[in-house]
């Protein structure tokens, strides 16, 4: 018996998971419905696949959450996955879920996927024949991912970088590396069943004036460690800047480099894909100016040429959006997508330039710490501050880089840490800011920036 | 297997010898009336003159390990940190003191190995004062490190004999420097070991350096699937005869900090099956559900008193016990572990020798039963053959 085998055995031996069957779960991902893999649907569909957000705790509600963004003429289900199963915390999400259940009250924030276990959810999960992704948040993922895969969810978010640094303060980054190779090897091990499980990295990180460059550098490493492991299908991704040309910018760089790194570690079968969040930080409360945040950034995926465009809501702003407003988000979008024709292809070769040198200018750094494997150069580079995430609460992140809008409303770096970007790139960036101001001015700029859609 | 070939690696414990060779692992009782290197040489002689001084490994927990005290300004920063780092250099506390209550603080009539005084980032200053001084003046110590406020080390060193001063262990961040204070904790150890003259002779077979063993197990956890059936998270309880260690996966605690480690060591000193038995014994006697488990082990408190077998497999349930209560939410020690998301506990020591699989998930369950009100059942792992170790000193 393999290692990760073992391993397997003893994840899947837990008060919380009834009786998992691993030839079961086999047999059925070898048998399943190809529609329910995402990574078929980016090979035969020839459109921007639109995906909601959403979860809630009871089969019912979460059902019925299905049903109508079915009716929306979705293209992929989201299974969101309440904080509680997040932390591992079964026994909180088991007491929950009953509360719910009992009340008509969600005492949960998403679905508790674990607790209903993959038998039950496997019901719901293949209904409606279409491909769903997992998206949760999850340091420790391995027996969600078990169970999700065990449900028909053949997409499976997140990465060790991008779950944790945006989400969590204590959670020691060497093990959440470790935890998520065994994801990845369980992903690559049922791929070679059926159409391939596709991984998506978390591209929004923070959300908080995240720089280009760091949201590439996060996505390529996590796309790197995946496909070593022998992943097949992968989607890159990152959200709405809040600058139309900065998007496109970073649509053209990133597509670039993830072909050009997966090539350099020699892995040419893997297909990758692109994914844009519609924007990530604070809405506006008015809920026609949320719908005209949303049309933009469904404008800017067309512009940037993504595969997938993932969904906000005009209730962004006021709590967990209602499955009426979820589906209407997905109708729009897709009436918009339908429309969007002859669009210009648009290209900034200067700026391209500066990021693309940025990028492998940090990459290389990463490469050359003396570390024996990938997941160490990286979890070095972060702990050193080589790769730094503005407003990441992880106590293992940096936090020297500051960034601020230039008038264009370009993220740009003022402050680089210790990040290696190349002293040109670093002073075109900070040519670009009107940093003759005093230091409580610029603090409010930042301030302003980080809040600039509401 | 292939690193120990030509080999000899050796554990000096306060019960046991261990010899690790590529053939097999031996276990030797000690005479505790014999110098430490001439029992050896004397049982094991045939097996060591096949090897050359620089094949030769040797980690040892016989000299008792180093004690320290420490003197901080909070819990959160600077005790937590200097209490860390002491515990993964193989050190044992005695006691930690917060300045503030440190007019209040009994002073420890033992002697300690090293004192360590903590304190403040960088830019502060003023931070200690007389008081320590006073304190410091009835406290029997051997060596006295100063790791705080780079401010404050003139006037400390001014005030304080034979102070050793090394770079703040909390920087401007607040995050946690350990290197230097390590790397000093364990030349103390090396000193100690120097000073003892039973086991300053080991070196007539080793030209390689002597380490703690708590710092070995500690360096052995992140390869120990390669061995056992394990997965993460995980803890390891070495039950020994004078001590035992809980070595935990360290995402199993919510308040992190960033060091070198994947795993945190505790050790509770006073918690042994031979030399602390007294200890255990006591410590049992205040454990409110002890009585219930002597209950379900069929056995009544008359147990105590007995010097058997029974009693001592009793005892080594007991460890088990009252261990993972002093981890859990129930009984708050220097740490609360997660044990519920435990997913194996693996047991090395000679408890392993002496109880059976069964036994150990008997007590575990009753201990998830009770205390957690849980079904929960990690798996066990017992370290049978009580080499675990060797893993750590290979890659030494």
């Amino acid at each position: 018996m393999s290692l990760l085998q073992e391993e397997r055995n003893i994840i899947l031996n837990n008060e919380h998971v009834d009786n998992f069957d691993f030839a079961e779960v086999e047999d059925f991902v070898k048998n399943a419905s190809k529609d329910l893999f995402i990574s078929y649907n980016f090979k035969t569909k020839n459109k921007m696949l639109v995906q909601p957000r959403g979860g809630f705790p009871t089969y019912d509600k979460m059902f019925a959450l299905y049903d109508f963004f079915d009716k929306a003429d979705v293209d992929v289900l989201p299974c969101t996955i309440d904080s509680n199963t997040r932390l591992n915390d079964y026994a909180t999400a088991k007491k929950m879920l009953r509360l719910s259940e009992e009340n008509e009250v969600d005492m949960l924030n998403g679905y508790p996927l674990v607790t209903h276990g993959y038998r039950t959810s496997r019901k719901m999960m293949t209904h409606f024949n279409k491909p769903i992704s997992l998206r949760h948040g999850t340091p420790d993922a391995r027996l969600l991912i078990e169970t999700a895969i065990a449900s028909g969810i053949f997409e499976i978010e997140g990465g060790p970088i991008t779950y944790l640094l945006p989400y969590s303060k204590n959670f020691p980054l060497d093990k959440a590396f470790l935890y998520w190779k065994y994801v990845e090897r369980v992903c690559a091990e049922y791929s070679k069943l059926n159409e391939p499980i596709n991984r998506e990295s978390f591209g929004p990180l923070t959300a908080t004036l995240v720089p280009p460059c760091i949201t590439i550098v996060i996505q390529l490493l996590e796309m790197l460690l995946s496909l070593e492991e022998g992943v097949k299908s992968f989607s890159v991704s990152f959200s709405q800047t809040g600058s139309m040309n900065q998007d496109i910018v970073m649509g053209a760089v990133i597509r670039k480099l993830a072909r050009h790194y997966s090539e350099e570690i020699g892995v040419t079968d893997a297909d990758i894909h692109l994914v844009y969040h519609q924007w990530m930080g604070a809405f506006p409360m008015d809920q026609n100016y949320a719908s005209q945040l949303i049309n933009m950034s469904t404008v800017i995926a067309s512009m940037v040429g993504a595969n997938k465009i993932i969904t906000k809501t005009k209730q962004e702003a006021s709590g967990i959006p209602t499955k009426e407003a979820n589906a209407e988000t997905v109708a729009n979008t897709q009436y918009l997508l339908r429309i969007l024709n002859g669009l210009p292809k648009l290209k900034d070769e200067q700026e391209e330039e500066i990021l693309t040198a940025e990028v492998m200018a940090i990459m290389e750094a990463v490469f050359n710490d003396p570390a024996d494997t990938l997941w160490r150069k990286v979890f070095n580079s972060i702990k050193n501050g080589t790769i730094d995430v503005p407003f990441s609460p992880h106590i293992i992140n940096n936090n020297e880089m500051i960034t601020v809008r230039d008038r264009n409303k370009n993220i740009r770096i003022i402050k680089r840490g210790k990040v290696p970007i190349p002293h040109r790139c670093f002073e075109y960036e900070k040519n670009q800011c009107d940093l003759n101001k005093d230091t409580t001015s610029i603090v409010n700029d930042i301030i302003h920036d980080i809040g600039i859609m509401q | 297997m292939s690193k120990l070939e030509n080999k000899l690696l050796i554990d000096v414990g306060s019960t046991y010898f261990k010899l690790c060779t590529k053939d097999n692992v031996q276990q030797h009782f000690r005479d505790f009336n014999k110098d430490i290197y001439d029992d050896l040489t004397y049982k094991c002689a045939d097996i060591i003159k096949n090897y050359n001084k620089e094949n030769i490994h040797i980690c040892s927990s016989a000299n008792g390990g180093l004690s320290t005290l420490i003197i901080g300004i909070t819990n959160s920063f600077s005790l937590k940190y200097a209490t860390n780092i002491a515990f993964n250099s193989g050190i044992n506390i005695i006691d930690t003191v917060l300045f503030r209550d440190i007019e209040k603080t009994s002073i420890p009539s033992d002697l300690i190995d090293v004192v360590i005084v903590v304190g403040g980032i960088d830019s502060v200053s003023n931070i200690f004062d007389e008081r320590l001084f006073k304190f410091l003046d009835g406290l029997n110590y051997s060596n006295i490190v100063y790791v705080g406020s780079e401010k404050d080390s003139a006037f400390l060193k001014e005030n304080i004999q034979n102070l050793s001063i090394l770079p703040n262990i909390i920087n401007e961040k607040l995050h946690v420097e350990e290197e230097n204070l390590k790397e000093y904790l364990t030349n103390l150890y090396q000193a100690d070991i120097m000073g003892k003259e039973d086991i300053k002779h080991l070196y007539n077979i080793t030209s390689n350096q002597i380490f703690s063993t708590p710092y070995i197990v500690n360096k052995t956890l992140p390869m120990i699937d390669s061995k056992f059936k394990v997965a993460d998270p995980y803890i390891l309880i070495d039950i020994g005869g004078a001590t035992t260690d809980i070595h935990y996966s360290k995402d199993l605690v919510e308040e992190n900090m960033v060091t070198e480690n994947e795993y945190d060591r505790l050790v509770f000193k006073k918690l042994g099956v031979y030399k602390s038995k007294e200890s255990l014994i006591f410590a049992a006697k205040n454990n409110e559900f002890v009585y219930e488990l002597l209950a379900h082990l069929k056995v009544t408190e008359n147990i105590f008193e007995e010097s058997s077998e029974k009693a001592t497999r009793i005892l080594m349930q007991l460890a088990i016990f009252l261990v993972l209560c002093k981890v859990s939410a129930y009984r708050k020690a220097y740490v609360n572990l997660k044990l519920n998301a435990l997913n194996s506990i693996v047991l090395t020591g000679g408890i392993t020798k002496v109880l059976k699989q069964e036994e150990i998930e008997d007590i575990v369950t009753f201990f998830y039963k009770k205390i957690l009100n849980s079904q929960h059942n990690p798996t066990i792992v017992m370290d049978n053959n009580y080499d675990v170790w060797t893993l750590g000193m290979l890659e030494k």
